[in-house]
């Protein structure tokens, strides 16, 4: 039995402005799997992880054609709402931005943003979330503590936490280790890996997409050049293109 | 961090120079300051020491005068600095003329505390459509305009609020006269808006965008991101923002004195006449006689009210720079 894909983007091109980001992108991303995101900086990829969570909707004079179909429904339909959208389709950010507030508050935000008040409640989501993002055992006696006392990598597994705690069925995440040190790396990777959630990776790191990710689609100025099983991409890539990207010869 | 990072580099040359004996390296890492430099950096610093000292012989020259208030000497009792906060009774030109300027102070505070409590809710209001609702084009036409709003004479305003709101004032609520502490707050809040709308703007537009992602990532809306994450973290500014309001408006001295009515009486309502200090001191200074008890009486009430803005803008300046090194 062939699972439905977690998001499907049908001839989707996106536009700032009168500069077209992104060409008529067709892409199925599976379901529970690890997709990669690769390309030359530059060339579109955190536009269109952006797209998946309805995150441009705030670049003034952005626009955009064809269709994405997350869960059944098109993200960018009339009936869509982006803010249900962002809670099912969760973001880890480039740079750990956590909240000026306590790593339990961090935790709890998007909770409490649902209505979850109960102290018992948020206690335990906070618990759960943490230990997901393997980040419990480092900060169980702390968490009234303000995240900025934390290290980068600490932060960065915060931001997972607390997108977590909404437990989405998808997470994007825009280079979430080019920020951080191989350790921190080293453990954000490791959760990935054993994550059972649909994730998107974009990352700058092709070990790393390697390492980590099931398929790899490859960016190359707004146009999805191939997308493929990632040993079958690194290994015996179809496009001259991909090739000399994953060879280091331009990019 | 950049500077730090300047200095070692510098000190970095200055070793492996002198070592190596290359001499002419320290030249590159530093330097040279021409003559025009040189001669710029003097005018600079001849200017701020011109302005620094300019406030510091203010301060001199306004309580020297007012010292001879406090201190007896033959034919003029001294009065205590309690007598002269603490009691009701300002008869500067009776014969036998008391001090007390309790009514004049509390004239001053309750002007300055209702019109920025008018003032906050629709600055702060107004600072969170332009930075966080509006669109990019409203917000360039708004913003100039409630900067330019900050630019009319408050001359004009006490204008207003004599010909305009005075009058209606007077005839809506039925009362004696419209010229009162309700009017001068109305006017001093319009003259106060834009100052803390614009700071506060400037305060939130400061918290970093990515914490905003962050928030709208986590499904909330734009309204809640306001509430939770950027108005907590803007709060040292938006303080700041408002103190500086309210010691605007405990300075502001031409629409107090047009509209606030001119009854040296502690109000009872909102509708009573009252009479700032600064509107004490612009209406009695002419009258007094240079050196007299009422001259010193004057300079007195003017070295209270540079000592309160002054204590407000330290507290201003105090929680922008607590709350950035927060941040
Ligand atoms: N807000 C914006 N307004 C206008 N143009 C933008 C905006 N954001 C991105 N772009 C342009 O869109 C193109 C794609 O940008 P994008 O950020 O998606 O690249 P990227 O693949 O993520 O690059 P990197 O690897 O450097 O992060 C770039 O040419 C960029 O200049
Ligand atoms: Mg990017």
């Amino acid at each position: 039995m062939v699972k439905p894909p977690a998001i499907s983007a049908r001839s989707v091109s996106f536009y700032y402005g009168e500069f077209q980001a992104l060409r008529d992108i067709n892409l199925e991303i599976a379901k529970d799997e690890i997709t990669a995101l690769i390309g030359p900086s530059g060339c579109g990829k955190s536009t269109f992880l952006k797209l998946l969570n309805r995150m441009n909707d705030f670049v003034p004079g952005a626009r955009l054609s064809g269709e994405i179909i997350i869960g059944g429904v098109n993200v960018y339909g009339p009936q869509a709402d982006p803010v249900e959208i962002r809670r099912k389709v969760g973001m880890v950010f480039q740079k750990p931005n956590p909240f000026p507030k306590s790593i339990y508050d961090n935790i709890c935000y998007g909770p409490r943003l649902v209505g979850v008040k109960k102290k018992s409640a948020l206690d335990e989501v906070v618990e759960k979330a943490l230990k997901a993002a393997a980040l419990w055992d480092d900060v169980k006696d702390k968490l009234n503590k303000s995240a900025f006392e934390l290290s980068g990598g600490q932060q960065q597994r915060v931001c997972i936490a607390r997108a977590l705690a909404l437990e989405p069925d998808i997470l994007l995440m825009d280079e979430p280790t080019s920020a951080l040190d191989p350790i921190a790396t080293a453990k954000v990777e490791e959760w990935i890996k054993q994550s059972k959630l649909s994730i998107v990776i974009v990352t700058h790191n092709m070990q790393q997409a390697a390492r980590i990710s099931h398929g790899t689609a490859f960016f190359y100025m707004g146009e999805l050049i191939e997308f493929a099983p990632t040993l079958t991409l690194f290994t015996s890539p179809k496009e001259s293109r991909t090739e000399n990207y994953i060879t280091g010869r331009f990019g | 961090m950049k500077e730090s990072n300047g200095v070692h580099t510098i000190n970095q040359g200055l070793e492996s120079g002198s070592k190596a004996g290359y001499s002419n390296k320290i030249f590159t890492l530093r330097p040279r300051l021409s003559p025009a430099e040189k001669g710029s950096r003097l005018f600079f610093l001849i200017c701020a020491i011109l302005a620094m000292g300019q406030m510091f012989l203010i301060m001199v020259f306004l309580f020297k005068e007012a010292s001879g208030l406090f201190i007896s000497k033959p034919g003029s009792p001294a009065l205590s600095l309690v007598d002269f906060l603490g009691r009701n009774d300002w008869y500067p030109t009776y014969p036998d003329a008391t001090f007390g300027a309790l009514a004049l102070v509390a004239g001053s505070i309750s002007v300055a505390l209702f019109s920025t409590f008018l003032a906050t809710p629709v600055g702060l209001g107004l600072a969170a459509y332009l930075s966080c609702v509006a669109s990019q084009r409203r917000r360039e036409l708004f913003k100039p305009m409630v900067e330019l709003l900050a630019s009319v004479p408050s001359v004009i305003l006490g204008l207003v609020g004599m010909a305009v709101l005075a009058p209606f004032l007077q005839q809506a609520l039925n009362i004696p006269t419209g010229l009162n502490l309700f009017n001068a707050s109305v006017i001093l809040a319009i003259m106060a808006i834009p100052t803390i709308a614009s700071l506060a703007e400037d305060a939130l537009s400061a918290v970093p965008r990515d914490i905003q992602d962050a928030s709208y990532a986590l499904g909330a809306t734009c309204w809640e991101t306001i509430w939770r994450v950027i108005l907590p973290s803007a709060m040292g500014g938006l303080a700041t923002a408002v103190i500086l309001g309210l010691g605007r408006a405990l300075g502001e001295t031409m629409v107090v004195l047009m509209v606030a009515g001119g009854a040296a009486q502690i109000p009872n309502s909102l509708f009573d006449s009252v009479r700032p200090l600064t509107a004490t001191l612009a209406a009695e200074m002419g009258e007094a006689a240079i050196g007299g008890r009422h001259y010193q009486a004057l300079f007195a009430l003017g070295a209270v009210l540079f000592l309160t803005t002054l204590a407000f803008n330290l507290l201003a300046w105090h929680l922008s720079r607590r709350w950035r090194g927060a941040r």
